[in-house]
């Protein structure tokens, strides 16, 4: 069941052009990294010709540094607002009651949902990944491979967390907007509590900059064992609590 | 074996009663008209009985199965709701063959085709988000029958339809009957004077009525007859000293009069004609129509 029903996400995804643009997203921001990372240098040299700042040159470090802020900002942005509706809207648009009331479980309905966007965004992620990579090593031979795909990881376990929030957030709202705002809610009160050093290394949302310091410090999983734990412990939770919340909703 | 039983089933929405105690019994085999006002129930009963809402007391068995205590019996269910909305993405071919994906129907490319023949969008292939009201309310109608259910739950099937498309669609309800049970929700009164075996009158969440038609008509038969004469005055003082009406009432150039005995009425009537030179031009025997008793029991109560 979980299966027809995640055929039906992907067939809406692309007969509604949402599959083309988180595509094309990906792989915009992936091929594009490691270019600005290139050509940044040269271009803030050209502008300021007055005087003459000390820029170092280019390394892969700043291609990945480029890919995991492009992942963080835009991909990040687009892969909400794609996904931000996916239970809310059909429970407005009254096509969940319709599904459901033939006899489909709830929770399958969901759960589908959840993993037809994990995958995507996992697949994505992927050869979004190795495009970077790609292009980084034509521009910079000497790019690690190791380091930038365990940082992808911990991109993955946070892109995880999110689309867990959205699956949350989604299954409590009743429109696209509630929802977006139960997120936005939710996501800055993370954002506050990511200030307090005691709590930080629990909080999802610390992953993302994880991504970066091993760029440029190196792997070091130990430093990222607590976050990543709380951040499968929390997925876990919003998802079982946003299908006991649809379980317990009455549809129209 | 009844296929829809409802014991005291209540719903409330905050301080509201949208059900009261509502006791149905619904027969196999039946066509029943599910009748009321806007804002009687109707909708929400059909959302308690297919496990979209949960029932604040009481409960239901459809199809022998407590509805709080299983969701098998949704299986054996076709349900339109009263506003059809889709994935606006698919086509209709698409859709149904979603639906026979999910529910696991049997050779399904045939039976998509015999049902978008039967609701008559067997030609239609643009995207549902392109349809009309009433295009909708046949798709709607398609994805119900598709399963080919035990039991038909139609939240006023005929709402957006042309009179054509109505009358195609309660012909089709009606050729189900053999083999399904419909419970169906309208107020379109004339639908169910067609085709209903049984109604229930539902205001303000709780069942005023409930029987078949003929009893229903019997029930709320009155003698009443319609009279026109070119004098009417004069027929009048006549007729009051002789029949002795329980009611008289004066429209235009005709006279409505409700008598106890109806045959000795219709004796007497054409004495006085002939004796008082009278000219008859009309007689008729008034049945009441639906409309007439749904509007007298949703008033009274
Ligand atoms: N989700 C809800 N929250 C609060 N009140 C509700 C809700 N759903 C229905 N009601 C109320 O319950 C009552 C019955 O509504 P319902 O939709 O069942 O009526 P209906 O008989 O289907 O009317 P119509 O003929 O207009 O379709 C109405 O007064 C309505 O306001
Ligand atoms: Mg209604």
């Amino acid at each position: 069941m979980v299966l027809k029903l995640i055929k039906k996400e992907f067939y809406e995804f692309k007969k509604t052009g949402k599959l083309i643009a988180i595509i094309i997203t990906f792989l915009l921001f992936s091929i594009m990294s490691p270019i600005t990372a290139k050509v940044m240098p040269e271009l803030i040299k050209s502008i300021s010709s007055e005087i003459t700042i000390i820029v170092p040159p280019p390394t892969w470090k700043d291609a990945f540094l480029q890919f995991f802020k492009n992942l963080n900002q835009m991909v990040f942005l687009i892969v909400v607002l794609l996904f931000i509706g996916s239970v809310a809207e059909e429970k407005n648009r009254k096509t969940a009651g319709l599904i459901v009331s033939k006899g489909v479980d709830r929770k399958k309905w969901i759960l589908a949902k959840f993993f037809f966007q994990i995958s995507l965004v996992f697949i994505l992620t992927l050869i979004a990944f190795f495009l970077c990579y790609y292009y980084s090593v034509i521009l910079f031979p000497d790019t690690n491979f190791e380091i930038p795909l365990q940082s992808c990881i911990l991109f993955f376990i946070y892109m995880t967390f999110i689309v867990s929030l959205t699956i949350f957030s989604s299954s409590l709202g009743n429109n696209i907007i509630q929802a977006g705002g139960i997120f936005i809610v939710i996501f800055i009160i993370l954002g506050i509590l990511n200030m307090f050093p005691s709590i930080k290394n629990y909080n999802p949302i610390y992953l993302s900059s994880l991504e970066n310091q091993w760029i440029t410090t190196g792997i070091k999983w130990s430093s990222a064992l607590k976050t990543t734990i709380s951040s499968i412990i929390l997925s876990i939770l919003l998802v079982s609590i946003g299908v006991y919340l649809f379980n317990s909703q009455e549809l129209e | 074996m009844s296929i829809i039983t409802t014991e005291r089933l209540c719903k409330y929405f905050k301080g509201k009663k949208a059900l009261d105690n509502l006791n149905l019994e619904i027969p196999k085999g039946i066509i029943f008209g599910y009748l009321g006002p806007n804002g009687a129930g109707k909708t929400t009963t059909i959302r308690v009985l297919l496990n979209l809402a949960k029932p604040t007391g009481g409960t239901a068995y459809i199809l022998g199965e407590d509805i709080r205590k299983s969701r098998n019996y949704l299986r054996k269910v076709g349900f339109l709701p009263d506003v059809p909305n889709f994935y606006n993405f698919f086509t209709a071919r698409e859709f149904l063959s979603f639906i026979a994906d999910i529910t696991d129907i049997e050779n399904p490319k045939k039976r998509i085709e015999e049902t978008l023949e039967l609701v008559g969008l067997r030609n239609e292939k643009s995207r549902i988000g392109t349809y009309s009201r009433g295009m909708k309310q046949r798709l709607g109608l398609a994805q119900a029958l598709l399963s080919d259910p035990e039991l038909l739950i139609l939240d006023e099937p005929t709402s957006s339809l042309d009179p054509q498309g109505r009358k195609e669609v309660l012909d089709l309800i009606y050729s189900l009957k053999s083999t399904k049970t419909v419970f169906f929700s309208t107020h379109i009164l004339s639908d169910v004077e067609r085709i209903c075996d049984r109604i229930g009158i539902l205001k303000e969440g709780r069942l005023l009525l409930e029987d078949s038609i003929e009893n229903i008509k019997k029930r709320y038969w009155k003698r009443r007859i319609l009279i026109e004469v070119d004098d009417l005055e004069k027929f009048l003082e006549r007729i009051k000293e002789s029949l002795k009406p329980n009611s008289v009432e004066v429209k235009n150039s005709s006279v409505v009069i409700e008598v106890l005995d109806i045959q000795y009425t219709l004796k007497e009537i054409p004495k006085i004609v002939v004796q008082d030179g009278l000219l008859l031009e009309k007689l008729e025997i008034l049945e009441p129509s639906l409309e007439d008793i749904f509007l007298e029991v949703t008033s009274g109560a």
